[in-house]
């Protein structure tokens, strides 16, 4: 299934069972605990993480406050 | 599976990552910018949509390895370390407050902090208002529309008073109102924001983080516990509306610490990663050397009186004693009657250096109304609880018997 993660297009494999948490675990995506996640324009609440499935064509954005600027 | 370490193991495991070629310290990442290879890579960190470094100003390895560490020790939440203890509260109250807003704080204050509230944020139509921490029903009643922040420390510096932090949290909580609170003089070693019921914590890392007087620094922890989402803060609302829970640091780092600049310096970011392993050890000397000094000075027929919340007849042993597990910290004062005998006292210690600054592994003294209090008027010293006879004791690591020696013959002397 192909899904969009910060602009970009990108291939994932099947999986029925994964949450927005393990994609975060399967993308390897860096500091976890502060990462925001914007799934399909909403933000989600961070207990939402292990309880929310992955789905094609799902638009999803990771937002840190951690390094950048504004 | 992840294990889950405890607070002593946190101390010098907390955060660590693998470094280049095994190394197991943090390494000193020295450098002022960070290259990316392409532009849009460099956009997403800007953006926010991917984690990496900028600029030290910003953000640094080095630092965020103590970050990570600090925030892990308080029971979890996101830290921004500073240049100084007094960056840590300048920060964290601008990133809060508004012209208008007023700070609701503790009288019992280090100086500087007093300084900052009263002097400086004043003049940028930010005004405090000062309550003993220790009049709970004097809190409540002192909250009003323009309140935006409870602020105490947990043990008052100089006054070594001891608030009840908890019950102060939920006097602000009932008001909607965010707690910060400076535990410089505890450490998260004697209790942690959880403990505390804390929403943010600030602190001089410069003392018993750093625990050898080599480093100037302080740290911002948000707990991430406070709900900003309230009609009383409506500048964090695109702050909430994205990062939630964490709102307050992301508004900390996307516009007060990235403006006013204080960041940590690198070099200085490695040495506390190091100070900090040792603090579990070093508390409980500093506890054991100032009860055992308090108990001493007592007795001895020079001494009129001394202030340390360890001692049985103290006022604060209830309050102490149930928040801080038995340990009362390394912070105490005496007093010999008069300026002129406090002078005879400090000029006889031989062992104990007289300087400003405490949590170092060496003994320290100070006048506090000649020097670190000397611009406050007879008024405010009283709200201080600062005396002309006083003399402020920051016990060290040494053996206790040389610390009790250094001041029998200083006191035996005068």
């Amino acid at each position: 299934m192909t899904i969009t993660i910060n602009g970009k297009e990108t291939v994932i494999t099947e999986n029925p069972g994964r949450t927005i948490d393990s994609l975060l675990e399967e993308l390897d995506v860096s500091q976890r605990l502060y990462v925001t996640v914007e799934l399909n324009g909403e933000i989600l609440d961070r207990p939402a993480y292990v309880t929310t499935p992955v789905n094609d064509a799902d638009v999803i954005e990771f937002l840190y406050f951690m390094g950048g600027g504004r | 599976m992840t294990q889950t370490l405890r607070f002593d193991s946190l101390l010098v495991h907390g955060g660590l990552e693998p470094g280049p070629a095994g190394a197991t310290a943090v390494p000193i990442v020295q450098s002022s910018s960070f290259a990316y290879g392409s532009a849009e890579a460099l956009e997403d960190v800007f953006r926010g949509r991917a984690a990496g470094h900028v600029y030290t100003r910003l953000g640094n390895p080095t630092t965020e390895a103590l970050e990570r560490r600090l925030a892990l020790l308080e029971g979890g939440g996101a830290a921004i370390a500073t240049a100084s203890g007094m960056a840590a509260i300048t920060t964290a109250v601008l990133t809060i407050l508004r012209a208008g807003d007023e700070i609701l704080s503790s009288s019992s204050l280090f100086g500087g902090t007093f300084s900052l509230f009263r002097d400086t944020l004043s003049n940028y139509g930010i005004t405090a208002r000062f309550v003993d921490p220790l009049d709970l029903d004097g809190f409540r009643s002192a909250i009003n529309e323009r309140t935006r922040l409870l602020f105490v420390e947990t043990i008052g510096n100089p006054k070594v008073d001891v608030p009840d932090v908890p019950a102060l949290a939920r006097i602000a909580h009932d008001a909607g109102l965010p707690l910060l609170v400076d535990s410089t003089v505890t450490s998260p070693y004697l209790a942690t924001g959880v403990q505390l019921e804390a929403d943010i914590l600030v602190y001089s890392t410069s003392k018993y983080i750093n625990g050898t007087g080599t480093t100037i620094g302080g740290a911002i922890i948000d707990r991430g516990v406070f709900d900003w989402n309230s009609p009383r803060f409506p500048h964090f609302e695109q702050y909430h509306k994205k990062y939630r829970a964490f709102a307050f640091t992301a508004r900390a780092r996307k516009l007060v610490h990235k403006d006013v600049g204080a960041c940590a310096a690198p070099f200085n970011s490695y040495l506390l990663t190091e100070g900090v392993q040792t603090l579990a050890l070093r508390m409980e000397r500093h506890c054991a050397n100032a009860i055992a000094l308090a108990r001493f000075l007592a007795d001895h027929p020079k001494v009129a009186w001394v202030s340390y919340p360890g001692l049985e007849d103290s006022p604060h042993y209830p309050v102490a004693t149930r928040l801080y597990g038995g340990r009362y910290g390394g912070l105490l004062t005496f007093g010999t009657g008069d300026k002129a005998s406090a002078f005879k006292v400090i000029n006889g210690l031989k062992l104990a250096k007289n300087l400003a600054n405490i949590g170092d592994a060496k003994t320290l003294v100070i006048h506090p109304a000649s020097t670190i209090c000397a611009d406050y008027n007879a008024e405010e010293k009283g709200l201080m609880g600062v005396t002309e006879d006083l003399i402020r004791v920051s016990t060290g690591i040494e053996d206790s018997r040389d610390i009790i020696e250094d001041f029998k013959q200083a006191l035996d002397a005068i």
